[in-house]
């Protein structure tokens, strides 16, 4: 199995502020892959770079065998993305938020789409602004699903997701990476990673390191985040 | 590009329907005045064509406001030229900026579309709109017209062009605004197009400016000069063709080159 993700020295300033410093991983095929770390240690920057909403400084970015930044468009015809924050068009529908998103992408999803609306309990026919943080957290779901990519990318998917959701959430991951697709999953919560991931990596100060092993106790967790607001 | 630029038409479509049915009405609102303040006019036309410097700005001191055209000239094209430059300006000056002002962007930029084609179906809107806009303000027009059982002044088309020419470079300039700076910015829009109205009416009656003239998009499609047969100068010409590429390829330019806010 190849890597579907391999990001080599990746650095990213926002003029004199730092936010991101020489990250380098990868992410084998099938993987469900922990992206832990305090507030601001950049792993929404290092996300953002992967899709092409920030401009790199250095370092290169290979997505499912593509180059991440001449190959954007193709790339992210295949990768399934949940912002943290899941913001949509206030005045549209959910359904037609959900069809803007599969006929923007060129494809067919209704089916998918309904599923993932049932499974989700998504009331398709509200519009976005009636709809509270953890329903439009499960719209967002709908939108990155749906198209089935080979490789979803979310940020800090169950913020606002009661935990019957979050358990049908990672159902769904689940289900997905069974039938050959990778995840990227950025999370403050250890115990989705303990329990999801097969690898996982820490962000501190802008900076990446590989945890040897995902089932690391809650002191040793902490302690990432006591050095960094400590720094 | 095609769903991109159907959202679009239909997330603006009332701003459009309000600003092209205030404009149209209001126009032709004053054209069914016509009739009933004609008698007054005769003697109010050559009291206002003596105003100096306040007859110059307005055009009354080369048009009649006692003759429909003229009359029509200063009152509808004044209404028309402010009124779509404003909607021209409100338009454009928010299109890009308000995806990441309201922070749909991450939603529309994850989807596998280039940047350059999310622009170009916005700009695509941007001219859409404006050129229905003209449009609809030129039957309301028409219609007022017709009721009064009044020909059509023969400069009528080349005044809606013209002043469709003049939103549109309006437009331009707002759009390349919306791709640089990523926040809303419509304050901005509003002050650039009374600036320019501004501008080309201290140009008729300061000398110093009447030179300078051409750089405002209201030079070529100020109606007193539309109704009295003056063609519009290569120069202005020139100057808007070249201004509206150099906001559009710089709006183009930076936003594919800059980060995106969350």
């Amino acid at each position: 199995m190849g890597n579907v993700v391999e990001i080599e020295h990746l650095t990213k300033s926002y003029g004199k502020n730092r936010g991101i410093i020489d990250v380098s991983f990868t992410i084998p095929e099938g993987d469900i892959f922990g992206f832990l770390g305090p507030n601001g240690a950049g792993k929404s920057t290092t996300i953002r770079s992967m899709l092409g909403f920030l401009r790199v400084n250095s370092g290169s970015m290979k997505i499912l065998g593509m180059d991440g930044v001449k190959d954007r468009e193709e790339i992210l015809r295949n990768v399934g993305y949940m912002p943290s924050e899941a913001w949509f068009y206030d005045a549209m529908k959910v359904k037609d938020v959900i069809r803007y998103a599969a006929d923007v992408r060129g494809v067919d999803c209704s089916k998918e789409a309904e599923l993932l609306c049932e499974r989700l309990k998504v009331d398709r026919n509200k519009r976005i602004r009636q709809l509270s943080y953890g329903n439009r957290k499960k719209v967002s779901i709908v939108c990155a699903m749906q198209h089935r990519p080979k490789l979803f990318v979310f940020d800090e998917p169950t913020g606002g997701l009661d935990p019957l959701m979050q358990k049908t959430f990672f159902d769904l991951v689940n289900a997905y990476v069974l039938e050959g697709a990778t995840c990227l999953l950025s999370t403050h919560v250890l115990s989705e990673v303990n329990k999801y991931c097969k690898h996982a990596a820490i962000m501190r100060e802008g900076r990446l390191s590989m945890l040897e092993s995902v089932g690391i106790d809650d002191d040793t967790f902490l302690k990432f985040y006591e050095e960094q607001a400590g720094e | 590009m095609r769903y991109i630029l159907l959202k679009e038409i239909r997330g603006n479509r009332k701003t459009f329907l309000i600003w092209s049915v205030a404009v149209g009405m209001m126009g032709l609102f004053c054209i069914l005045l016509y009739q009933s303040m004609e008698a007054d006019m005769r003697d109010m036309a050559d009291m206002f064509s003596h105003m100096g410097a306040f007859s110059d700005a307005f055009g009354m001191s080369t048009l009649s406001i006692a003759t429909l055209t003229g009359y029509f000239a200063t009152e509808v094209g004044t209404v028309h030229g402010l009124g779509g430059g404003m909607f021209a300006a409100m338009l454009a000056i928010d299109i890009i900026s308000k995806e990441e002002e309201q922070h749909s962007g991450e939603f529309l930029f994850s989807l596998p579309v280039s940047r350059s084609k999310v622009l170009f179906s916005k700009l695509l809107c941007v001219g859409i709109l404006l050129v229905c806009f003209a449009m609809l303000c030129a039957l309301f027009y028409l219609a007022g017209f017709l009721y009064l059982e009044e020909e059509v002044p023969e400069e009528f088309m080349a005044f809606i062009l013209r002043q469709l020419g003049m939103t549109m470079e309006i437009a331009a300039i707002c759009f390349g605004i919306s791709a640089m700076s990523g926040k809303s910015k419509i304050g901005l829009g509003l002050g650039i197009t009374l600036f320019f109205y501004f501008y080309d009416l201290l140009g008729k009656v300061v000398p110093d400016i009447e030179d300078y003239l051409f750089l405002g998009p209201y030079s070529y499609a100020n109606a007193s000069e539309i109704f009295t047969g003056v063609e519009p100068s290569m120069e202005s010409l020139i100057t808007a063709i070249l201004v509206s590429l150099a906001f559009i390829g710089s709006g183009f330019f930076v936003f594919e080159r800059r980060d995106l806010a969350s």
